[in-house]
Order: C-alpha cells, then structure tokens, then sequence
C-alpha cells in the first residue's frame, strides 16, 4: 500500500519548491538541432503530412512501415548516444526522422524532459513545415480524470482550430479528449506548437501505453487509412524503445 | 512571450483589467479564474506561449459540452453580452496559457493551467509584465492562495477573510481594499530582505545569480516573498501597472469553495455582481461551474466494491 506521506500528489498539487521564486534557474542547455540530409527534397521539408511517434505503440507500428528511407535526426545534447547501433534501429536512444512515399515520419525513441518540450517542438516544426502535423502519444494516467482499466483500449484526439474547422479531419471516428483531464509532455508541446503556428495538428493519445497488440491494431489500422501499408510484426515489437513512461529500460546502466 | 490571436478575434481597447492568477496551495487562483472565465461567458482572444511554461493541452474546460478546441496553458478571453451561444456551441480545447476577455465587464482574464519550470518564476514573471503592459492594461489583479499552516493568529474568521496588497501605497496598502473589508497581508513589507531583493531582481537592478545570502535561516517572513504571486506583483509594479492581490488562506484539499470565495473578493473588487455575471437565470447565484469542474478531483469511487 502506497505512502500517503510520501507518495507523489497528483499532478494539480504543487511541490513547495516548484513554487518558490528564489529556487535557482536550470543550468541553460544548447538547443535541440535537426539534421536533415542535405539532398533531401523540398517535399520532405515541406511535406503534406508529418507523423511523429511518441507512444511505445506507435513506435512499434511506424517501424513496421516498409520501404521508409532514413532522411535525417533530431539530437538533444543532453541525451549521450552511447549505446546506439551504426544502423538505426527501433531500439536506440535516438530520434529518427523518415521519408514516406509523400510524407514524413518522425520516431521519437529517446526521454524528453517537460522542460525541453518546447524547444524540441519548436525545432522539429520549424525543421520541417508541413501542411498537417499527426501526433501519436499515450495518455498518463496520473493527468487522465476518468477511469481506465489496464484491460481497456481508450483513444481519443485532441485537435487545433484550423484542424477543426477544416472540411474534412484527418483523423475520423475518434472521441475528443475528455474535458478536464491533460495531456503533457512532449505531444502538447508539438500540438501547442501547431496551434502558435496556426496549422493543422492533431494529436492522437491511447491507453494503455504499452505496445499491445489491441493498440498497434488501432494505430495500424490508423496508419493504413493514412494510406501507409503495414507489415506484419517480427516478434520485437516488446522491445521497442519507445520512450513514454512506459519503457522498462529508461535508465543509462543498461547503454 | 509570444503571443497569437484567435482568427476573428481583438483585443479591446476597453477592458483596462486584467485579472490572473498566481500559482499557489490549492491552485485556488487558477479555480478563481476559471469560474470568472466560465460564469462571466468570456471568449478566448488567444494563446501565450511563453518558454518557462511546461506544456499541457486539453479539451474545452467551460463547456456546456466538451466540444474539442484546443486550450494553451495560457489562454486570454473575453465576455461579449453575457452569456453567447457562440460560447456554447464554439469547441475549444486549451493550451496551457489563454487570454480571455469580457467586453461586457471590461476584463480582462489571464488562465495559466501549467506550472512555470522550477527557477524560472522571476523571468515568466517579467514577460508576464511585458506583455501585460504592452497590451495597454492599466490594473493587474492577481488571485492566489496561502498555506493557513502560516497564519499566526487564528481566529473564527480566519477562513473567510481575503487579504490583500496592493501598489497604491508602499506599505501595500489601498484605502479601496478596506472599505471592501479586505485585510492587508500583514507580513508584506517592501523592506524585508527577499521582498527588496524581488522588487531589485523585478526592476533588473540585479539578476538572480547576484550575490545575496538566500541560505541564511529562512525565517516565517521569508515564505510570501517566495511564492509566485509575489514576484508577478513585484514585476508588474516596476512596469508602473497598479496591482492588487486577493488573497486568502486555505489548506489542500477540496479548494472548491476557496475559489467561491476568491471570485467573489474579485467581483467585489471590480465592482461585479455575481448574480449578475452571466444573465444566465438558471446560474446558482450567478457563478456557472465550469465543465471541467466535473471531475476536478477524479472520477467517483468505484462502488462495485461494495
């Protein structure tokens, strides 16, 4: 049985010293920098649609994408890459930016701080200007207001004006997300984003976190309607990175 | 600070009040603020983006229905005619910081739903400033809270006083404050080590690395001067803006009835009737409860295991 003196307080409470104005500032880290490959065409830098992967799910199914061609990374350089393989590969600590056949594809298989949260969007969108922004994330239970049951399957979507009021929604057949409860992290960082920038985003959150087979079925057949063709999982997809609170090796001893 | 306007939408040159709240024990001035926003009808104007904010987004927090525009953690709005079907029909999720306003009542509101990363107070508070002044706002209010483990004295009506400070006098007193029957905050004092030490860092005499010896034994005084109310107040007043805080004491827990209680000082304060706000006649005393309200403290207990 949890601590009540000592377990952490829901996420509306404040620790003392996140309010105290004299705690001292963060040490300033160099900003987060997109490398794209030079011979990349207009098209990827302005793509119709770009999907970022954030949720050990959407992580699993983006690398089951056939046929994508490694275009570029996003490096934080706080995050060493020791560790990681010369090919990329689903399970470095890294952020991996794909070309489709019109789009991009973005896996975001490493931790991003709330604190650098928006400067990554930042960089990641001002990197690469597309016309729609798709954000695939996971719901945290400790910022949802409603019930969830570890054996249930939520998905609800979260959308900017300028994607609402669009005639047609890329993403269809979703509930909104319910009022009350937040998403945080780095996909609201990206929506909020979006929204500054007044473009179409749309950001898509599921429960559980973990890579499920009924979770990869919904973003599989999300992605397929996308008009992204999937292929069948190699047995690996448990070993995903997919750094969203969910990962069981988030920690450098195992690097 | 970066600021962007909803599509259709101005800032009006005729709400001269702004009114924000102050991160604190119970988030009591973020409830404040979100019963204004929802029981004065006001619409959103637009979207803060400011760097020292952590990023939240959600759907509409006012309702009737939860409708699915998205909501900033810092979001301005504003009220047109009480209570408008644009409002009830407009779907709105939020960012983590949202401008409102209500033309209606000449307000300004300010809705911050996120925290400011830990160290940063004084910098978000001196954009804050900066942007507040550059959009012509000529009165800042400021609602927050205070833990009641520091009231020194307790008496029966502890609970129900609201204290104030104000910029009108140095020893942060408003003769408009006491005819209301605010109390000032008796532990302000502009000369105190960390409150001078504020204002120094707020007017930008000196920057948060300068030499002062903040390890010394903290003493009782030392807790209001810390707190982010205080460093909003200390950066507006070195813009030359009039400020007010409301305050009240409140321990953790349901603070629900703290912001009833907070509101109502505001309403007060700007000469508001609450029972007049939203022209809504089914509104219980006026105040119309947010949507988001509904689950503010979680879903009800599973009463199968019963």
């Amino acid at each position: 049985m949890e601590d009540v003196l000592t377990e952490t307080p829901p996420p509306s409470r404040f620790f003392r010293e996140d309010l105290d104005n004299f705690a001292s500032p963060p040490p300033s880290l160099p900003p987060p920098l997109v490398l794209l490959n030079p011979n990349s065409s207009s098209d990827h830098l302005r793509p119709p649609l770009l999907i970022i992967a954030l949720s050990a799910p959407s992580l699993a199914v983006l690398h089951r994408i056939p046929h994508k061609v490694l275009i570029g990374a996003l490096i934080l350089p706080e995050i060493p890459l020791a560790g990681n393989s010369l090919e990329p590969s689903a399970r470095d600590r890294s952020c991996y930016v794909y070309a489709g056949e019109s789009q991009v594809l973005v896996s975001v298989q490493l931790p991003v701080a709330d604190e650098r949260a928006r400067a990554v969007a930042k960089s990641l969108l001002g990197g690469i200007q597309a016309e729609r922004v798709l954000i695939l994330d996971s719901i945290r239970s400790q910022n949802y207001r409603g019930r969830l049951a570890v054996d249930e399957t939520l998905a609800f979507k979260l959308e900017t004006v300028e994607e609402r009021n669009a005639e047609q929604h890329l993403v269809r057949g979703l509930d909104y997300f319910p009022s009350g409860s937040v998403m945080d992290g780095l996909g609201a960082a990206i929506i909020a984003e979006c929204q500054m920038r007044r473009a179409k985003g749309t950001l898509v959150a599921t429960w559980p976190a973990s890579a499920r087979s009924a979770e990869m079925t919904m973003f599989g057949s999300l992605l397929n309607d996308l008009g992204f063709p999937i292929s069948e999982s190699d047995g690996n997809d448990d070993f995903v990175a997919g750094y969203s609170g969910s990962s069981r090796y988030d920690s450098d001893l195992y690097t | 600070m970066e600021f962007a306007l909803e599509e259709g939408r101005h800032l009006s040159a005729d709400c001269p009040v702004l009114l924000l709240p102050g991160l604190s024990i119970g988030n009591v001035g973020q409830l404040a603020v979100d019963l204004l926003i929802s029981s004065t009808a006001a619409k959103r104007v637009g979207f803060l983006d400011a760097p020292f904010l952590l990023p939240c987004v959600g759907n509409d927090a006012y309702g009737p229905e939860p409708s699915g525009l998205l909501s900033l953690p810092l979001e301005l709005l504003k009220s047109i005619n009480g209570r408008s079907v644009d409002v009830c029909t407009d779907p709105s999720s939020y960012l983590p910081f949202t401008v409102y306003e209500s033309t209606q009542h000449a307000l300004t509101l300010i809705q911050q739903r996120s925290p400011v990363v830990k160290g940063m107070m004084v910098e978000f508070s001196k954009e804050m400033a900066d942007f507040v002044s550059s959009i012509g706002k000529k009165h800042i209010v400021i609602l927050s809270s205070l833990d009641s483990g520091r009231l020194k004295k307790i008496v029966a009506s502890s609970d129900m006083q609201v204290y104030y400070i104000s910029s009108v006098n140095s020893d942060g007193t408003d003769a408009e404050c006491e005819r209301l029957g605010f109390k000032r905050l008796e532990e302000y004092d502009s000369t105190q080590r960390r409150w001078a030490y504020l204002n120094e860092l707020a007017e930008g005499k000196l920057v948060q690395d300068d030499e002062i010896n903040l390890e010394e034994e903290l003493v009782d005084d030392d807790y209001y001067p810390g707190l982010p109310f205080a460093a909003l107040l200390s950066c507006c007043k070195a813009k030359g803006l009039k400020v007010t805080c409301l305050l009240c004491y409140c321990s953790e827990g349901d603070n629900i009835p703290d912001s009833f209680q907070l509101a109502d000082a505001a309403c007060k304060l700007l000469k508001l009737t609450p029972d007049k706000l939203s022209g809504d006649a089914n509104a219980q005393g006026g105040w119309i409860v947010p949507l988001s309200w509904k689950t503010v403290y979680g879903p009800p207990p599973d009463m199968s295991l019963f």
